[in-house]
């Protein structure tokens, strides 16, 4: 049987050999590194000589018993959600607008601009933020004052921090994540179109049932995946964003332990919950991979 | 005729949120470009906020094009591009091929084991010590093979090749098509919107690129164009005390933002044109 | 690139054969990156250049006759000019006779990764900086060259720094690290001149002028513009902006640790830490401080001063008083003008917030696998020593080159208007440089500033000489401590609970344990022992 396959599809096999090389050594040697999370990391003694953590959960409880374990998980769940819903369906909804799109010009300009933004960093975004909504002479503020309001600390208040995390975040990839959908609808059979327009539909029936199911393979792929980093929420637009006022609201997973274990040398604390981040991650990923694929559409 | 209304509003409805969408990306954009070539000062007096610059200056880019680091790492940069995407896009396709073929004996353990690696990684330590013993320290191979392949990418591209017709491969088979020939001379031209995605997502990784180049590299000469802009943005953030050092205004960090990304912004244009409805349809039918 | 080094290398071993004949007795080679293979030959061993040591002023001892070594340095910094154009690397390349690769990294904690994979990796730089939490686990962990029994090589370079910083570098009594020479402190009050002008206002004197002045640059309309659209006082977060009054209360800023009546005190723990909590409150209730005070996580206040939204900002001298600050202050506002003032009194009489004096500007070690390369290990010393030359390398890494970029008047430094080519030196100062006549000379309008920051009085605070005890989160701690004192500062918890704040910081948080590590280790150096 083994062989039969092998004399059958070898033709995909060598196509697969130079991937699967690049996977063995450049992504799954480094594995074993993972098991600094129950060792007592020593630079010295590297990897494999350090000692084991005794008892070997040790740095799993150094963080689980941190008097902010329940607001860090939290916070992360939270923000992560929020993302995860506002950076999906904004950019498809850009993407079908631009596919409906008869104006080419209007088309491109549109495409070009929204993509801009994902080349600007969280450092100058930070600082157009500043620009405008400080409360002290950000543009926002100006104008409400001139409306008769009064200004508002946008960037530290615990009510709308979390806003503005996901309101950037949005932002800045709006059109960048529009891209992938637009590649999607260019692979749609434009018979189809013909079809539905010779049996009378309207547009929106149009992009009901041919555009978003044409795309729907890629938008539950990009759905699955990304369920797999629900608890990365993003550190580095994090770390620039935040400030002392709205930690309860915005310290999560990965700037807890950039604080704590980097800064502070442990790597077997930052190893700890880097595995347990990717175990969760995992979990989910074959859970609705398993959902998909009812709908024939799981990755695997 | 109440039909052709409906449409007009439809597009009417449609060009206007597009044209919110492009304000809403254009303002930022805007502001970096004008405090870029304002004079700190009158960026300062405006409060900060400049959209439309009077006191035009290209002070702080003459400053950066004339930095001696400046023009190497651009030469870098794109070397990695280049020879980066190529590698990147030769590769995925290679793999991402034989995964589109749903009844490839093992097909789904290398899938699983792509994916394994999306969310599981050894860490940094251990990564570096295999870059080091397979000798690419210190070299723009270090920069362009520890990431030759992203999982993302593969997952994409086998799921764009599922979408192709059935037909066409039994068709080509019959033929007496070798799978190679399949892949580059049937299935390559029919994916052009997807290899120019996710060339264009290779492309900007490898522009953006610093992360291995600050671990892989220490010899000065072959740092990529991030690594400058990096070291001008994160002064701002964490200003040396030192009274010699010399924090970079803001002036000054959105023109090394400019001339870090305009390549970029100006590749893509060009690369729109491929996403374009209906790309398939010769090919198939004809 | 390979064919250089392979030039390079024929040179090498060509100047080897020659030291190998000068130079008796072997050693074992290193695991050397450098293109040379000592391990092919016999090197020298350290002893046989003991001349080196006492007259290492003169790196010819034992540089100039070997053969080229690349050294290899990182370290944090910015703007290093690609080798080529590094004047200062070329001058150390023939002074010391050594092909010197330094490297720097714009962020701190790009560096930090960096070292410390390199270090679990064993692919060692030569010298590198480093901070003191990776100085006590490298030391631990057996990283890190034991300097002690070289110290009698590096005489030049213990001259240079002082007693006193040497033992800076120490860990249980062994020294590690070469620190550099001591800093002095640079942030003081600024205030408008012109605000206080056009209100008749005096310079703020106590804390209760200050109070005053900052209250009436917010509702008075200094700028006279007709808008509500100024405030008082801004900094840099809490600690920042306060400073002053923290030290007029005798109080030294959250979370230090100072000597005061001969007892070791946690200014948290501080009798008088309450009545300036409560001083801070009253006068951030009047509305006239920066109201995003603590966002100001970099430069914010700095910006917001120059925007000429505030009138009163702690902060340091180089950041208000050099001429490209200056011209961005005018070109918002042609009148106005920033002057230093002494910190104002309080109760405890004035001082201009804490000076931390356990620490150092910057640390540097060698690995502990640089003694399998004695020539290499000499050529760290020598670079070491001749950097710390006040009359040869030290000018070099200070000022540039003599006749380029300065020039000497008897024994006074000039700057010559080429001084700009080399305003990356610094990046070679190594072991530091003599503060005070440094800054004289290579800020010359800002002289008076300079003076004026340094004879102000300071807390002096003891936290650099404090390691962190085991199984004390430093992190969850300072979060907690500077989540709390906000709440305090802007009334949103009661003063009276502040013991309770206390009690939950020694518990929850450890605290405690930080407590007696610290009156531990201080008491064994002889503080608050009298």
């Amino acid at each position: 049987m083994a062989l039969t396959a092998l004399r059958k599809y070898w033709p995909f096999y060598v196509m697969l050999l130079p991937g699967v090389l690049f996977y063995l050594v450049f992504r799954y040697f480094p594995m074993y590194g993972m098991i600094i999370a129950f060792k007592d990391f020593s630079l010295m003694d590297g990897i494999l000589r350090s000692p084991w953590a005794n008892p070997w959960y040790k740095h799993f409880e150094t963080f689980y018993q941190s008097p902010y374990f329940g607001e860090l998980l939290r916070n992360t769940l939270l923000i992560s959600l929020y993302k995860l819903v506002w950076g999906t369906i904004p950019p498809i909804l850009l993407a079908l607008l631009l596919n409906e799109c008869r104006i080419r010009w209007l088309r491109a300009i549109v495409q070009t601009l929204t993509y801009m933004p994902h080349f600007l960093s969280w450092v100058i975004i930070f600082g157009i933020l500043i620009a405008l909504f400080s409360q002290n002479g950000g543009i926002v503020n100006r104008w409400i004052v001139e409306a008769g309001g009064s200004s508002y600390p946008f960037l530290t208040s615990t009510h709308t921090f979390r806003s503005v995390l996901v309101g950037s975040e949005v932002w800045q990839n709006l059109g960048w994540g529009a891209i992938i959908y637009l590649a999607a609808m260019a692979g749609i059979d434009p018979t189809l179109y013909e079809a539905a327009k010779v049996d009378g539909a309207g547009r929106l029936r149009m992009i009901w049932h041919i555009t978003i199911p044409g795309i729907r393979s890629v938008i539950i792929l990009l759905f699955i995946l990304k369920l797999g980093h629900l608890l990365d929420a993003g550190f580095d637009q994090i770390y620039i964003l935040y400030n002392i006022q709205v930690y309860p609201v915005a310290d999560i997973l990965d700037t807890w332990v950039y604080r704590t274990g980097l800064q502070q040398l442990n790597f077997s604390l930052a190893s700890a919950v880097g595995l347990f981040k990717s175990l969760i991650g995992m979990a989910l990923v074959l859970l609705a991979n398993n959902v998909a694929k009812r709908w024939g559409e799981g990755i695997w | 005729m109440v039909k052709g209304l409906d449409d007009k509003i439809f597009n009417v409805a449609v060009y206007a949120i597009l044209v919110f969408c492009a304000l809403l990306a254009i303002f930022p954009i805007l502001y970096v470009v004008s405090v870029s070539i304002t004079p700190f000062g009158e960026v300062l007096r405006n409060g900060g906020f400049i959209l439309i610059p009077r006191d035009v200056t290209f002070s702080a880019y003459k400053t950066l094009l004339t930095q001696s680091n400046l023009p190497q790492a651009f030469k870098i940069t794109v070397l990695i591009t280049v020879v980066g995407t190529a590698i990147n896009l030769i590769l995925t396709g290679l793999m991402a091929y034989p995964l589109s073929r749903k009844n490839l004996p093992g097909r789904r353990l290398v899938l699983l084991m792509i994916v394994f690696t999306l969310i599981f990684s050894g860490g940094l330590i251990p990564t570096y010590l295999i870059v080091k013993s397979v000798g690419l320290i210190d070299s723009v191979w270090a920069m362009i093979l520890p990431n030759a392949i992203w999982s993302f990418n593969v997952l994409i591209m086998k799921s764009f090749f599922e979408g192709l017709p059935e037909e066409l491969f039994e068709s080509a088979r019959l033929d007496g098509a070798k799978e190679f020939r399949i892949l580059f001379q049937i299935v390559a031209p029919l994916s052009i919107p997807v290899i120019m995605t996710i060339g264009l997502f290779y492309l900007v990784g490898h522009w953006n690129e610093f992360f291995q180049a600050i671990f892989y590299v220490t010899d000065r000469t072959l740092f990529p164009l991030q690594v400058i802009v990096r070291e001008i943005l994160m002064q701002s953030q964490q200003p040396l005390e030192n009274a010699d050092n010399i924090t970079p205004t803001q002036t000054m960090q959105m023109a090394s933002v400019m001339i870090a990304s305009l390549p970029v912004l100006i590749v893509y244009p060009f690369i729109q044109k491929y996403f374009t409805k209906g790309m398939l349809l010769g090919s198939i039918k004809g | 690139m390979s064919s250089n080094s392979m030039k390079r290398t024929s040179a090498i071993l060509t100047s080897f054969a020659l030291l190998a004949a000068v130079v008796s007795g072997c050693g074992n080679g290193g695991d050397s990156e450098a293109s040379s293979s000592p391990s092919s030959s016999p090197s020298a061993s350290p002893a046989a250049s003991p001349s080196a040591s006492t007259d290492s002023a003169s790196p010819s001892a034992s540089g100039a006759s070997g053969k080229k070594i690349k050294l290899e340095v990182i370290e944090v910094g910015n703007n290093l000019p690609t080798p080529d154009q590094d004047i200062i690397k070329k001058e150390l390349d023939q002074a010391l006779n050594v092909d010197f690769n330094l490297t720097v990294y714009g962020s701190g904690d790009d560096y930090k990764n960096q070292l410390n994979v390199r270090m679990a990796s064993g692919n060692f730089p030569d010298l590198f900086a480093l901070d003191r939490q990776q100085l006590l686990e490298f030391s631990k962990q057996g990283l890190l060259l034991d300097l002690t029994p070289y110290m009698d090589r590096l005489g030049q370079v213990k001259d240079f720094i002082g007693e006193e910083n040497v033992k800076k570098g120490a860990v249980d009594g062994k020294i590690y690290a070469i620190s550099k020479s001591s800093q002095i402190p640079y942030n003081t009050y600024f205030i408008r001149k012109d605000w206080l002008a056009s209100l008749n206002l005096e310079v703020p004197k106590t804390i209760e002028d200050l109070k005053a002045v900052a209250a009436a640059f917010t509702n008075d309309d200094p700028d006279k513009n007709g808008k509500k659209d100024t405030f008082g006082l801004t900094g840099a977060e809490l600690n920042g902006a306060f400073a002053p009054v923290f030290g007029a209360f005798g109080v030294g800023s959250p979370g230090s640790v100072y000597e005061k009546d001969g007892k070791i005190v946690n200014a948290l723990y501080d009798p008088d830490m309450k009545a300036a909590l409560a001083f801070i409150k009253d006068m951030i209730a009047t509305g006239s401080v920066d109201p995003e005070l603590l966002a100001n996580t970099a430069l914010q206040h700095q910006e917001k001063a120059f925007k000429g939204q505030a009138g009163i900002v702690w902060i340091d001298w180089p950041n208000m008083t050099k001429e490209n600050m200056i011209e961005q202050i005018k070109a918002v506002n042609p009148n106005a003008e920033w002057i230093p003032i002494e910190p104002p009194a309080g109760p405890a009489g004035k001082f201009d917030g804490s000076w931390e004096i356990g620490n150092t500007p910057g640390r540097y070690a060698i690995p502990k696998a640089l003694e399998k390369d004695p020539e290499k290990l000499q050529r760290v010393f020598d670079l070491l020593n001749y950097v710390s030359d006040p009359k040869g390398g030290s000018l070099l890494v200070q000022f540039g080159v003599e006749g380029t970029h300065y020039t000497k008047d008897g024994d006074k430094v000039v700057m010559t208007d080429k001084a700009s080519e080399v305003g990356y030196s610094w990046l070679y100062q190594f072991t530091g440089r003599p503060e005070m006549s440094y800054l004289q000379t290579k800020f010359v309008p800002q002289a008076e500033f300079i003076k004026f920051a340094n004879n102000q009085p300071r807390i002096q605070t003891l936290n650099g000489f404090v390691d962190m005890p085991e199984g004390y989160v430093a992190s969850d701690a300072d979060r907690y401590i500077k989540e709390e004192l906000a709440k305090f500062a802007y009334g949103q918890r009661d003063l009276g609970e502040y013991d309770k704040f206390l009690k939950t910081l020694e518990t929850t948080m450890q605290y405690k344990l930080f407590m007696d590590a610290a009156q531990e280790q201080l008491a064994a150096l002889g503080y608050g022992s009298k």
